[in-house]
């Protein structure tokens, strides 16, 4: 390759980086699925919706009616947990680290998990009004020790199921300006 | 790979590896860690995501205008108007919209600061209280305490009264009032003529208006519920009553009138004196240098019509004799009570004090008279002209307090400030019309660690042995909630809606005329030109200065941003040789300013025109831009004590330099395109029974399947409405009604059956009756030129709404070419960004005449169902939905700026630089105006087109809200932030598919047409044709 040939291939590196950054794209290797970070309080989807069989609208209070699923105030954690304590030592520590905030009257710092670029606009309530379950998209979020994205969330897999679907309710607008606006 | 590139196939493949490694790695590394911060306590009555809405009343004028304010997770991020509200009626104006800007100003201080040293340096709230009660404690120990000075931004309820006993406990005189916009001269003579300081306009039941500098749309008065009113009446076009203005300089109102007569300043008089019949019409002329041809026509005109409306204005230094003799006219035509309400009479301008009482006081200041000097929301430094020297004098005052929530030009002169509370964050009340208490309420938490003035007055007496007992209550709201009719549980009750009946027994009482410096007259003075100084209609007295959005919307009458021009007629600037952007010196007894020429048809041949408000030294970063004609202002006066902007006589003169013009603006003639159209009265009388005639047939003829031809005749029309309404039949105006947006409208005929697969039948959601339904709508919307009065509300409430950013700051340019910099720069480079814009068009008067005419067209995305934008769009990121809108996908876009070219309107906005973008130095929205993005919208990026979307954002919301309580969207369920602030209520917007919208209705007008319909556009903007009302023999229409 010399030096003239070089300068050439510089459109063509160009064209290729495009035509891989959109495959990259459609394919789902830009996506975050399977992302489980550290969380400030190790909080246990698995004890509070399995075990105990607290419904998910409990703490994400407005996912039925709000384009934002609402994250539970440390007030309402502390609603139960002024006098729930814990059974083993490991949740007892949690519990422990939950209080210090709420005794510090500092909210606690989650680490976010599911995040849709800023164009893209998720009507929580329209999903969840329609029988569309948290799982659906979330996963088995009862069953995770450590929360994790379990979908790509990437546009590919919302259109799968938007075009998917025949039967009402779950059928859906794949038009653009549904949701990038 | 061929020889001929010189790359082999090896090359290729490596290059090909190493572009798939490079992307792969941005795509991991781009990821960024982002917390979830939730509430410690959830507020109550809030749901994250859902707007909170709360009423108050709005204080960027004196008029008390309600307000509704949205408020999302805390933040208040966009203002309309209360529906219910008596003086606005759901309407908001730029400046009550820009209210955000200044909540959210980052040049706003952040908390007290007090003078140490020279400098100001922050202190805590205690050290600056402290320090302001130890020098009040030593001012009434000196018993100088009656030698203290209060300014007060003027304003009604009950702070004026509270404040003035709380001045009294400590043995201080009373407060003024001041209002540096304030109509002194006028209200003064309507409380002599009507009895009250400010009357309603009733423009329905007049025939004829004739304004004497009384700028009624401008910043004259109680300008929303003028504006509605004066629309109503306009848009009855049989009954819309005739509109003379008479002044030096057409300003917004001037430019509405049917008729200039360009008076000499100085020469109004003469005029009114000819109304009276008490002059001849050539001895008005003499005086006022008008023809007196046109000037007898005139008299006649109004002598023969009833009832007529005579308004004042014009800030000349015979202000009062005009408005005093402009009430005896009322009332000998006997239009009091008719067209002039005073029993209706708006409050807000009761009780300023005259800028002569300022004046007064800084004599008294510079002489050592004044022991403390308290300003709160006022900046007298600025708004009163140089040569009164209050800025000077203020030096002689031994402590000078500020309680400014910004900085400016007196704040900077303060020893100590002790920041208020933006209005949108405080409680307060004000009684703009008889008998209705507005409240204010706060709308959120404050921004900054600032504190009411209210708050920070109780929290003074308390800290005083003698004072304490007047005040127990802890706050300024309790003492609102003890003195409310019904206490505290009205109080509550009422907050909805902000309004109550009653009174807090806040009306002012009028003040005294005082003793004014009042000049020779105007021919006296020295100069080659009449110098006209006015307030801009958008920045007011300067008040709106440092708010980005108010510098970027072009001026609605010379559409100037960001810049202060010199305003010449052509005729005098092509006998004194300049062209536009040339520099000249404007020189007056006071001092002289050089600035650049705009060629401007409005006005008067012997006169320069300068707007004020711009070119601030202290005011924060936007306020810089432009020059401030009052710095050249000799310190004259009307007989009513206020500033007499109009004079003098100033010598201009040519400087060196040439600066670019900083518009918006192409070309002010429309060139035959027939962008803004217009009828006169006879012509839709006669077209209207033409019309009629063309109903009758076109019930038999089919309508025509091919709608290409835009033929004018009436033969076309779209189907008749099913379950046909009070509106009659499809009556067409000149537009052929195939291209009203409709069932018609192709985009559902064939947009998808073009693109899509031509071998199927299938047209997905294209196809009308697909289960979504999405193509069974047509948004579309209407605007009614007659109606328009081009005062740019709607501009400013999309750049609330859309997160329009603002581009032309002067670090905000590229730097590229260093020949364009400045305030303006990237809008001299035609780069500017407004999704809706004015264009302001002048018809006739191309010899140079005073007797043209003025389209105002509100311009934006035509939402085309053919749109020439789409197909030449190679990533598809516009395109047509199903529901008529075109869309423009954001992340779709790659910047190649088609769409722009190939679009005839150009409405589509290029992002130039990154003015979305956080760590750009473009960026638009430094903190904290960041505050106010509406989180619904998506904030553009570099490299990405954008334009109108119809408001898709609250077309969602809508559709999401009605999904979610199991219903059919209702008819006129919601609009466009643009229709919803109009104060003109010229646009309607909703689905023009469906019969029962408003929007099908109006569109439906005999004045129906499209911009460009020759094109096949099949816009689903409808313009209604204005109705103008020339005298006999004006060449206009068309």
């Amino acid at each position: 390759m010399n030096l003239r040939s070089g300068w050439l291939a510089v459109p063509g590196f160009i064209c290729i980086a495009a035509l891989a950054t959109m495959l990259s794209a459609y394919s789902g290797a830009s996506s975050s699925e399977g992302y489980a970070p550290e969380q400030p309080v190790a909080f246990r989807h698995t004890i509070h919706v399995d075990t105990l069989k607290m419904n998910c609208l409990y703490c994400h209070f407005s996912a039925n009616r709000s384009p934002d699923p609402g994250l539970p105030a440390v007030g309402t954690c502390m609603g139960c947990h002024t006098v729930v304590a814990g059974s083993s030592p490991g949740n007892k520590a949690e519990i422990q680290k939950l209080a210090a905030y709420w005794n510090k009257k500092e909210p606690v710092p989650w680490v976010r998990i599911h995040k849709l670029p800023e164009y893209v606009h998720f009507p929580h309530m329209r999903h969840v009004n329609a029988g569309v379950t948290c799982q659906t998209c979330h996963g088995d979020v009862q069953k995770m020790k450590t929360v994790y994205q379990a979908s790509s969330l990437n546009m590919g897999w919302c259109v799968n199921c938007h075009i998917g679907q025949s039967n009402p309710p779950f059928r859906a607008r794949y038009d653009c300006a549904s949701c990038h606006y | 790979m061929t020889d001929s590139t010189g790359v082999k196939r090896r090359d290729f493949l490596k290059v090909l590896g190493a572009g798939t490694a490079a992307t792969t790695m941005l795509g991991c590394g781009s990821e960024q860690v982002e917390k979830l911060i939730p509430y410690l306590v959830s507020p109550d009555q809030t749901v994250p995501g859902v707007s909170t809405y709360y009423a108050t009343t709005c204080r960027e004028c004196a008029a008390g205008c309600g307000v509704i304010a949205e408020t999302r997770d805390g933040r208040t991020i966009k203002l309309e108007g209360n529906p219910d509200h008596p003086v606005n009626r759901g309407a908001l104006c730029a400046r009550g919209q820009s209210a955000l800007q200044g909540l959210y100003n980052p040049d706003r201080y952040r908390r007290p600061m007090a003078r140490r040293g020279g400098a100001l340096v922050s202190v805590t709230w205690d050290e600056a209280l402290r320090l302001f009660a130890q020098k009040l404690g030593e001012t009434r120990s000196r018993g100088a305490a009656a030698n203290a000075l209060f300014i007060n931004q003027h304003e009604t309820g009950s702070f004026p009264g509270f404040l003035d006993a709380w001045l009294a406990g400590f043995g201080m005189p009373a407060h003024l009032s001041y209002d540096a916009g304030g109509e002194h001269a006028v209200v003064a003579a309507n409380r002599q003529s009507y009895g009250t300081g400010w009357p309603r306009l009733d423009f329905k039941a007049a025939r004829l208006v004739v304004s004497f500098g009384a700028d009624f749309l401008d910043t004259w008065g109680a300008v929303v519920p003028q504006q509605l009113d004066f629309a109503d009446a306009r848009a009855d076009a049989e009954r819309a009553p005739r509109l003379v203005y008479v002044g030096p300089r057409r300003s917004l109102t001037g430019l509405n009138a049917d008729q200039w007569i360009d008076c000499r300043p100085g020469g109004e008089l003469a005029l009114v004196r000819l109304l009276a019949g008490q002059t001849s019409a050539e001895e008005a002329a003499a005086t006022s240098g008008v023809n007196a041809s046109v000037l007898a026509a005139f008299a006649r005109e109004f002598t023969d019509t009833t009832p007529s409306m005579v308004l004042a204005g014009g800030g000349g230094s015979t202000a009062l004799e005009i408005a005093l003799a402009v009430g005896a006219l009322n009332q000998s035509r006997g239009n009091v009570g008719v067209t002039i309400k005073p029993a209706e009479g708006y409050l807000g301008f009761e009780g300023m004090s005259a800028p002569a009482e300022l004046r007064a006081a800084a004599e008294r200041m510079n002489s050592g008279g004044v022991s403390l000097l308290m300003v709160r929301g006022a900046n007298p430094v600025f708004s009163l002209p140089k040569a009164v020297g209050f800025g000077a004098a203020m030096a002689k005052v031994p402590f000078k307090v500020s309680f400014s929530s910004y900085p400016d030009e007196t704040s900077e002169l303060a020893d100590l400030i002790l920041p208020d509370h933006h209005p949108l964050e405080q409680w307060g009340d004000a009684e703009p019309v008889r008998g209705t208490l507005s409240l204010q309420q706060p709308t959120m938490d404050p921004v900054f660690d600032t504190r009411a003035t209210s708050d920070v007055l109780i929290a003074l007496a308390k800290r005083d042995p003698s004072a304490a007992a007047r005040y127990p209550l802890p706050d300024y709201r309790s003492w609102l909630t003890s003195r409310f009719p019904g206490g505290a549980t009205a109080l509550t009750a009422s907050l909805p809606r902000a309004l109550a009946s009653g009174s807090l027994g806040g009306s002012a009482t009028p003040r005294p005329i005082p003793a004014s410096r009042i000049p020779a007259a105007i021919e006296q003075s020295s100069g080659n030109m009449f110098l006209v100084v006015y307030p801009h209609p958008l920045i007011g007295d300067g008040r709106g200065a440092n708010k980005p959005w108010l510098q970027e919307i072009p001026d609605p009458v010379t559409k100037i941003c960001w810049q202060t021009v010199a305003e010449m007629n052509p005729a005098t600037a092509d006998r004194m040789g300049f062209a536009n952007g040339d520099h000249v010196t404007v020189r007056t007894a006071a001092g002289s300013i050089t600035l650049p020429v705009l060629r401007y048809p409005g006005v008067q041949r012997d006169t320069v025109a300068i707007a004020t408000g711009r070119g601030h030294q202290h005011s924060g970063r936007y306020a810089k831009a432009g020059l401030n004609p009052l710095e050249i202002l000799p310190a004259n006066e009307d007989r009513a004590g206020g500033v007499a902007y109009v004079s003098t006589r100033a010598e201009v003169t040519r400087a060196s330099g040439h600066s670019p013009i900083v518009t918006t603006e192409g070309s002010p003639r429309q060139h035959g395109r027939g962008i803004g159209r217009a009828v006169t009265l006879a012509e839709l009388r006669t077209s209207a029974t033409a019309h009629d005639a063309g109903a009758a047939n076109a019930t038999e003829v089919a309508p025509q399947g091919d709608a290409a031809e835009a033929a004018p005749q009436a033969g076309g029309h779209g189907p008749a409405p099913a379950g046909g309404s009070g509106h009659g039949a499809p009556v067409a105006g000149d537009a052929s009604h195939e291209f009203l947006p409709g069932l018609r409208a192709p985009v559902a005929n064939d947009a998808q059956g073009e693109q899509g697969d031509p071998r199927s039948n299938e047209k997905g959601m294209y196809d009308p009756n697909h289960w979504s339904g999405m193509a069974k709508r047509r948004w579309a919307m209407t605007v009614d030129l007659a109606r328009c009065t081009g005062c740019s509300a709607c501009v400013t409430a999309c750049y609330a709404e859309n997160n329009i950013p603002t581009v032309g700051a002067d670090w905000q340019h590229g730097p590229v070419m260093p020949d364009r910099t400045g305030f303006g720069a990237n809008i001299v480079r035609s780069r500017e960004m407004a999704w809706i814009r004015i264009e302001r068009y002048y018809e006739g008067g191309e010899d140079g005449s005073a007797d043209f005419e003025t389209r105002f067209v509100p311009m934006m995305c035509q939402h085309c169902g053919n749109a020439p934008c789409e197909p030449v769009c190679p990533v598809y990121a516009t395109y047509h939905a199903p529901d008529g809108l075109n869309v423009q996908v954001y992340n779709r876009c790659v910047g190649t700026r088609y769409c722009s070219n190939n679009c005839p309107y150009k409405v589509r906005y290029f992002n130039w630089y990154g003015y979305g973008e956080p760590n750009r130095s473009q960026y638009a929205f430094p903190e904290p105006l960041n505050w106010q993005l509406n989180p619904d919208v998506t904030v553009r990026g570099k490299g990405v087109m954008e334009k109108c979307t119809f408001c898709v954002q609250r077309i969602r919301e809508a559709e999401n809200r009605a999904a979610s309580e199991k219903r059919p969207l209702q008819t006129d369920e919601f609009t466009t932030a643009c229709a919803a602030s109009c104060p003109s209520r010229a646009i309607t917007f909703g689905d023009a598919a469906d019969e029962n919208w408003t929007v099908t209705q109006m569109a439906r007008d005999a004045r129906a047409y499209h911009v460009f319909e020759e094109l096949n556009t099949y816009t689903a903007v409808v313009y209604l044709k204005k109705v103008s009302h020339p005298t006999a023999g004006s060449p206009v229409s068309q």
